[in-house]
């Protein structure tokens, strides 16, 4: 990337003109690579010359005058002229900050230069932390971007930036990844990216318009670079272990807890098993990762090749991922004004998913029940007249044995996920420049899914193997789901750069363009099958019609979508020290109808530079000071679609004979205005660097409205009209502040360090409503009839994601049983409240801060980084607690020590046997604070062999959590969906503590 | 190069601003869009939008857990059942009358049934339009369109009293129709425009025998007076209920009582009008009518809901072969060698929404039976007898008795006949949502409830409240039934 700065910046120096006679000379740097670009400037002669792409320069000058040699990144050089041909060694500048670029939509700034809050992260910072998703590795490194991550193999955490402003869009950010816009990067190898730019603020995302608002991840992958061929090996390989345990109740505590739920004695006190339902079900995860990689660059080509593989063996039994991608990024210099680079990156995923309720019915099965019975039948919950779990008996719990859930489930999901592009860059003149640029997206996913019906069905029906128990023939032997999804999406953009500087002090770049966007319809195939082969090789046979065995065939071709934009940006800076920047993105989108396709999204960006201020030339303290503040308007296309349509679906009926009719009917009610929500946004903020730069740091507050939110209003009941009708009827407020610090600083030649941190808080609010009664958004459902969160009329004032439930007030020392208030506050229990008037929110699933500390030194070859993070003001809610309610296990804590008319003043209440309503006495502090990443390496001493450089190091992921939450994990992205399974624990994979051995070798 | 790429990019930027309104018009593939209503212009094209009303019958909301809470499970004749901690969301407070206006059951099946009126009132908007499709198929879809709304207003109206009537599809951005879709029509209201569309409906039907054996379970002539007579009866029209009555021709009451409540006896001759479950591949049932009430527990099939009460085995005459074919025995066996073990956790359980084929699934070939011609005997035995024709009213009544395995009645005084008439129609209509209705409109709810051992608050009990939803839209435009 800076090679292409650096030629950009050639085209902007200024002409030389003819004076004294040509001196030659040569400008390298320390490792004796050319440097094009620099600039030379002989006073005494009045002349100025800039090195050429070999880092040639001719200047007319005398011999002996003194020659000032500069260029962005390095220190400057005073030499005096000679006759001969010179040769020039520049050293690499230690003010980072003038020298770091950033990349931004369509062109790159320098930092100092840009207006805009910008996270940047360095491929060292993201690639350290052994994780399958770099999104995970950019947790607690970025003010303002919260990640809500799971070690689930092959998930994608949510990452939220400057608050959530959509309650029903697309809430995750838009991911450009080498220029193409996409959903997810999960087919990314975090070893390949070079760069990571989050975009916080207006003035940045404008640029992209529409898909802005959620915020904007810029991935930058690998180029080859250096002047000879370089091959890199990283591999490493680590083991896995949930972070936290739950302990339940053993087997006696059990059955002691059930007797006096049930007032009997139906268990014994005395039981000969006591199974722990998580051990049976987990194992210790491993995995592994290896990749090669082999980059360099000639003059006229750079070129970067690498390939990777990670396997994993995940907790949950069964459940493995593995993941292989391969990349090359060239970079071909046709001309001296013509530049193609090309990237294609493929990546494919193979993994046997494992259903996650797997967790909760092991939290929940009883440890009475062995994994199998004497005879080899899985265990299920009957319990005999000795009071022992066994063959026969009365069901006493209907959870399944989850051991053979999982030996059951049998699916295998394979996807491939081909990205490539090419990029065409012209300079038309010096200070001009086109850039075309066509990437697509090629995504294929295939599944099958085998249940075996009869077998699952003579476990739960026939552990004792009678023969009178008779699988009953008109069922399905077994059902075969096969699911297969593809699409192609595609992007063109087209732009100008022009950049000059007129009179020494005025810079201006100005940037121009469309762009074209496609996603492509998706397809979606799903075939049910009954009663295939036993044998999977014969599942799929030639010259067999399977029509006659079909359960269910569904294919869905999605509705295609398109983008159109036009867009400009003009950054101006004058005297190097004000800033402006001008931002105008107009879009149109296919996703609404035709009056309200087109919206206009513009920003205004400006900065202030105080240290390059000649007042603040003695303040030697002080290294920078800058300025920024922002306003600008961003869209959010990812929303509900208004299209009205006939429904089909679900509607056929037979009419009394055996011909099953279609039916038809009309149950939406459109708003045809119906578009885009608009966030606006405002912030101001700074960045300083302190103490010779060793304390650097910046400060952001920001103020974030999205005034046309969309939310499903309600048709009138007695309209008939069940859909709900989207509209935009609400106001979301974010407001916030981010502050980041880092210090850096090197004792001696030998030791180096730095401490940093982040700390960003954010107010989120639903902060009105139009005159619309919403469709409830019913949410957090604990899949027993209870649900935690609720979005309506009543939520304004509330942050977004919020809980809604009952509030616990202790238990009735006469019963044990649990009392909740009322409306009235009056403690009454659970048959007594009224679900309209008695439930209140309670907290929300979005966490009010987070922040991220970061700690390390290098000292000789010995490299050792602590990465924490942490989050305050979320709640949680504890779903799989929630889920008992007749002969389910319980907590060892809750089984100690209950209310008994002996024990009146126990902490917990009486048992019960009732499914329990949901309320704050599950509700639970989600603040955590957990150490992310440990990393010690060592950089084996290796002069002139083969290998280059070798380092060996050894990882501690998540080793350390301090949490409030008595269950695995508070960090719970679930489905990702606040008014979803997020920040609740039910079918939950637990946090995962890894430890991992690594190498990484250079050729 | 500067030659090449130029025009391109000149070509692109003319490509994108030429045509650039077109380029965004892409048609929805996920969805069949409403301009596309020639699809269905032609004879199924049309049938469809009649199919989904019938299809409404078949959902959770409409047919199932909620209309057993309100019609059923709030009567004499059944308890919530199933296990004493599963309420069933609000089962356990429609069984004690101690309902709101927030349950559950009391929100479903008012919108469950302004869902099928909203089918209704697109057939009878979206039909006519499809000038392609045959005159006399068109005309007859739409009478089954009106049959279909006068039955979901007559239960709307027994339900809850005077609703809004919606006739026609509401413009949402019209404030009549606003006002329309908010304000309540009196009980007489509702009736009167339940017989108008009862006569439309009359006049375009075909009878039952004219329909395709596939299509037998359409709404018939015969349904449509059935229909009107009940609504009449509900009035005290007895004239009129005795005429209509004397209209549903073509039907017979079937030997076994015990059949018709089991696949073989679907559509059979005594069938006027019910819902359609299938049970052969493609399953389409009603949903989860069978399973909820199948029998909970060790060696149970289903959730348990919805048991015939004490009261209701007590009205069982000695003898009568409606008993165990409308009630199924714990620790006992089943007409398809079932065995019901004495592990089910309640003692009775409603055989009449027992499927044999498919008892624990979500689809099963159950039906409903709303119409049969029994019930047209006991209508106009009811209504003779009201008309002072007691001696007519008997024999219609024992033709029921006999079938039952029952001797003739014993009693003679009009009186005593109309007391025997209700409590036939109880035995005979037991678990066929009718008891909760029947006891209010003939005055004996305050003492059934007592011998059931619940309270029922005469001036309110009567309807249910109007759903809390419902009234939270009004702003006033209309108001809550006495006593909630």
């Amino acid at each position: 990337m800076r090679n292409f700065i650096f030629s950009f910046l050639a085209l902007i120096l200024l002409p030389a003109y003819m004076s004294g006679q040509i001196i030659k000379g040569k400008v390298l740097d320390k490792e004796g690579i050319p440097v094009p670009a620099a600039i030379i400037i002989a006073a005494g002669s009045n002349t100025s010359a800039d090195t050429d792409f070999d880092g040639n320069f001719n200047i007319n000058a005398k011999v002996g005058e003194m020659l000032k040699i500069s260029m962005l990144g390095f220190d400057p050089v005073s030499i005096a002229a000679t006759a001969g041909l010179m040769t020039v060694t520049l050293q690499e500048s230690q003010d980072t900050s003038l020298k770091e670029v950033v990349i931004i939509g369509y062109g790159s700034r320098k930092k100092i230069d840009n207006t805009s809050a910008i996270t940047s992260l360095r491929a060292e910072e993201v690639s350290k932390m052994k994780v399958l998703n770099a999104s995970q590795a950019i947790q607690g490194k970025a003010a303002g971007v919260q990640v809500i991550s799971s070690d689930l193999p092959g998930a994608a955490p949510s990452i939220i930036i400057r608050g959530l402003g959509t309650a029903l869009g697309g809430r995750t950010p838009l991911f450009i990844v080498d220029g193409m816009p996409t959903d997810n990067i999960n087919n990314i190898n975090t070893n390949d990216i070079t760069a990571y730019e989050i975009l916080k603020d207006a003035s940045s995302l404008a640029i992209y318009g529409t898909r802005a608002a959620n915020g904007v991840v810029i991935i930058t992958t690998k180029q080859g670079g250096g002047n000879k061929i370089s091959v890199e090996v990283e591999t490493f390989a680590g083991f896995r272990a949930p972070l936290k345990a739950v302990k339940m109740a053993g087997s006696n505590k059990y059955s002691h807890y059930s007797n006096a739920a049930l007032q009997t004695t139906t268990f014994s006190q005395d039981q000969p098993v006591n199974t722990d339902w998580f051990d049976a079900i987990t194992r210790t995860g491993t995995y592994a990762q290896n990749n090669i990689s082999v980059s360099g660059s000639s003059e006229n080509v750079k070129y970067f090749f690498s390939a990777g593989n990670y396997e994993e063996k995940a907790v949950l039994n069964g459940l493995d991922f593995s993941r292989t991608t391969f990349r090359t990024n060239n970079e071909f210099k046709i001309s001296k004004k013509l530049t193609v680079s090309q990237n294609l990156s493929f990546g494919s995923s193979n993994s046997t998913p494992k259903p996650l309720d797997a967790f909760t019915n092991a939290y929940k099965q009883s440890p009475i029940i062995p994994v199998r019975f004497p005879n080899g039948e899985y265990g299920i919950s009957l319990v005999g007249a000795n009071g022992f779990a066994g063959v026969a008996g009365s069901s006493f719990n209907n959870v399944g044995n989850p051991v053979a859930q999982l030996d059951y489930f049998d699916e295998q999901q394979r996807s491939i996920t081909l990205q490539g592009g090419l990029k065409l860059d012209y300079d038309i003149l010096d200070s001009l420049k086109f850039t075309s640029q066509f990437n697509g997206e090629y995504y294929s996913w295939k599944n099958y899914n085998f249940e075996d019906s009869r077998r699952i069905w003579e476990t739960n029906n026939n552990p004792g193997r009678l023969s009178s128990i008779i699988y009953p023939v008109e069922r399905n032997i077994n059902v075969l789901t096969k699911g297969r999804s593809q699409y192609f999406n595609w992007n063109l953009s087209n732009y100008l750069t022009y950049n000059k500087v007129f009179a020494n002090i005025h810079d201006i770049e100005v940037t121009a363009g469309t762009e074209t966007s496609i996603r492509g319809p998706r397809e979606d195939l799903r075939i049910v099958r009954r009663n295939v082969n036993e044998n999977s090789n014969y599942w799929s046979l030639a010259g067999v019609d399977y029509g006659a065995t079909v359960l269910n065939y569904n294919d869905v071709v999605s509705n295609e979508n398109r983008l159109l934009s036009y867009f400009g940006r003009f950054q101006y800076k004058l005297m190097d020290r004000y800033l402006v920047t001008g931002t105008l993105r107009r879009d149109g989108s296919s996703n609404f109808g035709k009056d309200f396709r087109w919206g206009t999204f513009p920003a205004l960006g400006l900065g202030w530079i105080v240290t390059k201020e000649n007042f603040m030339a003695n303040v030697k303290a002080l290294n920078l000071l800058k300025l920024r503040g922002s306003w600008g308007k961003l869209g959010n296309q990812n929303v509900p679609l208004n299209n009205q349509a006939y429904s089909i679906a679900g509607l056929t009926s037979y009419l009394g004979g055996s011909i099953l009719f279609d039916g038809t009917t009309i149950n939406s009610q459109i708003d045809p205005s119906l578009s885009w929500e608009v966030t606006e946004e405002a912030s101001v903020g700074l960045d300083f660097e302190l103490l010779d730069s060793r304390l650097k740091g910046s400060f952001d507050v920001y103020d974030k409205t999205t005034n046309n939110v969309i939310l499903n209003t309600r048709p009138l009941i007695t309209s008939g009209i069940s859909n709900a009708s989207p509209a935009h009827v609400g106001e979301v407020s974010n407001r916030g502040y981010e502050i980041a610090l880092r210090w850096d600083d090197r004792i001696s030649e030998n030791l180096s360090y730095w401490v940093g941190g982040n700390f960003s808080s954010n107010k989120n609010e639903l902060t009105g409503l139009s005159n619309a009664i919403l469709a409830p958004v019913i949410g957090g459902d604990l899949g027993n009839g209870q649900f935690t969160k609720i979005l309506d009329n009543s939520a304004v004032g509330q942050p977004l994601g919020s809980f809604f439930m009952y509030e616990y007030a202790g238990f009735d020392p006469a019963t044990g049983a649990k009392l909740y208030l009322n409306a009235a506050g009056n403690p009454v229990t659970q048959d007594a409240l009224n679900a309209v008037t008695d439930k209140k929110f309670v907290g929300s699933i979005l966490p009010t801060s987070n922040y991220g500390v970061t700690l390390g030194l290098n000292y000789k070859n010995f490299d050792f980084s602590v990465d924490g993070y942490g989050t305050a003001g979320a709640k949680v809610y504890n779903g799989k607690k929630a889920q008992r309610f007749a002969g389910e296990n319980v907590e060892d804590s809750l089984a100690t020590n209950f209310w008994t008319a002996n024990n009146i003043t126990a902490p917990n209440p009486a048992p019960f046997n009732q499914v329990p309503v949901a309320s704050t006495f599950y509700l639970e502090s989600g603040d955590f604070f957990r150490i992310n990443n440990i990393s010690l390496g060592y950089k084996i001493p290796l002069q002139g062999m083969f290998i280059n450089a070798c380092r060996i190091y050894v990882n501690a992921i998540n080793p350390f959590i301090t949490q409030r939450f008595s269950g695995f994990s508070p960090e719970l992205n679930g489905d990702g969906n606040p008014y979803g399974s997020q920040g609740i624990e039910l079918n939950a994979y637990p946090a995962l503590r890894s430890i991992v051995v690594g190498a990484n070798l250079k050729f | 190069m500067k030659k090449i790429f130029l025009p391109i990019f000149i070509l692109s930027m003319h490509l994108l601003s030429g045509c650039s309104d077109e380029f965004l018009d892409v048609d929805q593939t996920e969805s069949i869009s409403t301009k596309d209503i020639e699809l269905f212009n032609n004879d199924a094209g049309a049938a469809t939008f009649v199919t989904a009303i019938y299809s409404k019958f078949l959902d959770f909301n409409m047919s199932s857990f909620s209309w057993n809470g309100v019609s059923s499970i709030a009567s004499d004749d059944a308890d919530k059942g199933s296990s004493p901690g599963d309420t069933g969301t609000d089962k356990d407070v429609m069984d004690a009358l101690t309902y709101n206006p927030s349950s559950l059951s009391i929100t479903e099946i008012f919108s469950a049934n302004y869902e099928g009126i909203n089918r209704c009132n697109q057939a009878l908007n979206i039909i006519p339009q499809l000038e392609k499709a045959d005159a006399t198929l068109r005309a007859r879809l739409m009478g089954e369109a009106k049959f279909l709304r006068a039955f979901m207003y007559f239960t709307l109206v027994k339900t809850y009293g005077g609703v809004p009537i919606i006739d026609r599809l509401p413009n949402p951005s019209s404030q009549e129709d606003r006002t329309m879709q908010l304000t309540r029509k009196s009980k007489e209201e509702v009736y009167a425009f339940i017989e108008k569309d009862l006569s439309d409906a009359i006049e375009v039907l075909f009878d039952k025998s004219q329909y395709p054996s596939s299509e037998r379970g359409r709404a018939s002539r015969g349904a449509a007076y059935a229909l009107l007579a009940k609504v009449n009866l509900y009035q005290k029209n007895w004239q009129k209920v005795v005429d209509n009555c004397n209209l549903v021709t073509g039907y017979a009451i079937v030997p076994d009582y015990a059949s018709m409540f089991r696949v073989a006896g679907e559509n059979d001759a005594e069938s006027i009008f019910e819902i359609q479950g299938v049970g052969s591949i493609p399953i389409r049932g009603i949903q989860n009518y069978s399973v909820s009430q199948g029998a909970r527990g060790a060696g149970g099939w289903g959730w348990g809901f919805n048991t015939p009460s004490l009261s209701l085995l007590n009205a069982y005459e000695v003898g009568d072969l409606r008993r165990n074919a409308t009630i199924i025995f714990a620790g006992t066996t089943l007409y398809d060698g079932r065995v019901v073990p004495t592990t089910v956790e309640n003692p009775r359980y409603n055989y009449k929404a027992y499927s044999s084929a498919i008892p624990d699934a979500e689809q099963s070939d159950t039906n409903i039976k709303y119409l049969r011609f029994a019930e047209v005997l006991l209508m106009k035995a009811e209504a003779l007898n009201e008309l002072n024709q007691t001696s007519g009213a008997i024999p219609l009544l024992n033709q029921i008795r006999l079938r039952a395995g029952l001797g003739n009645t014993t009693a003679v005084s009009q009186a005593d006949v109309r007391i025997a008439i209700w409590k036939e129609r109880r035995v005979e209509l037991a678990f066929e949502h009718d008891r909760f209705f029947d006891v209010v409109r003939t005055g004996q709810a305050v003492a059934a409830f007592a011998i059931h051992g619940k309270t029922f608050v005469a001036g309110k009990h009567e309807v249910f409240p109007l759903p809390q939803l419902f009234l939270n839209e009004t702003a006033g435009l209309s108001s809550q039934n006495p006593g909630y």
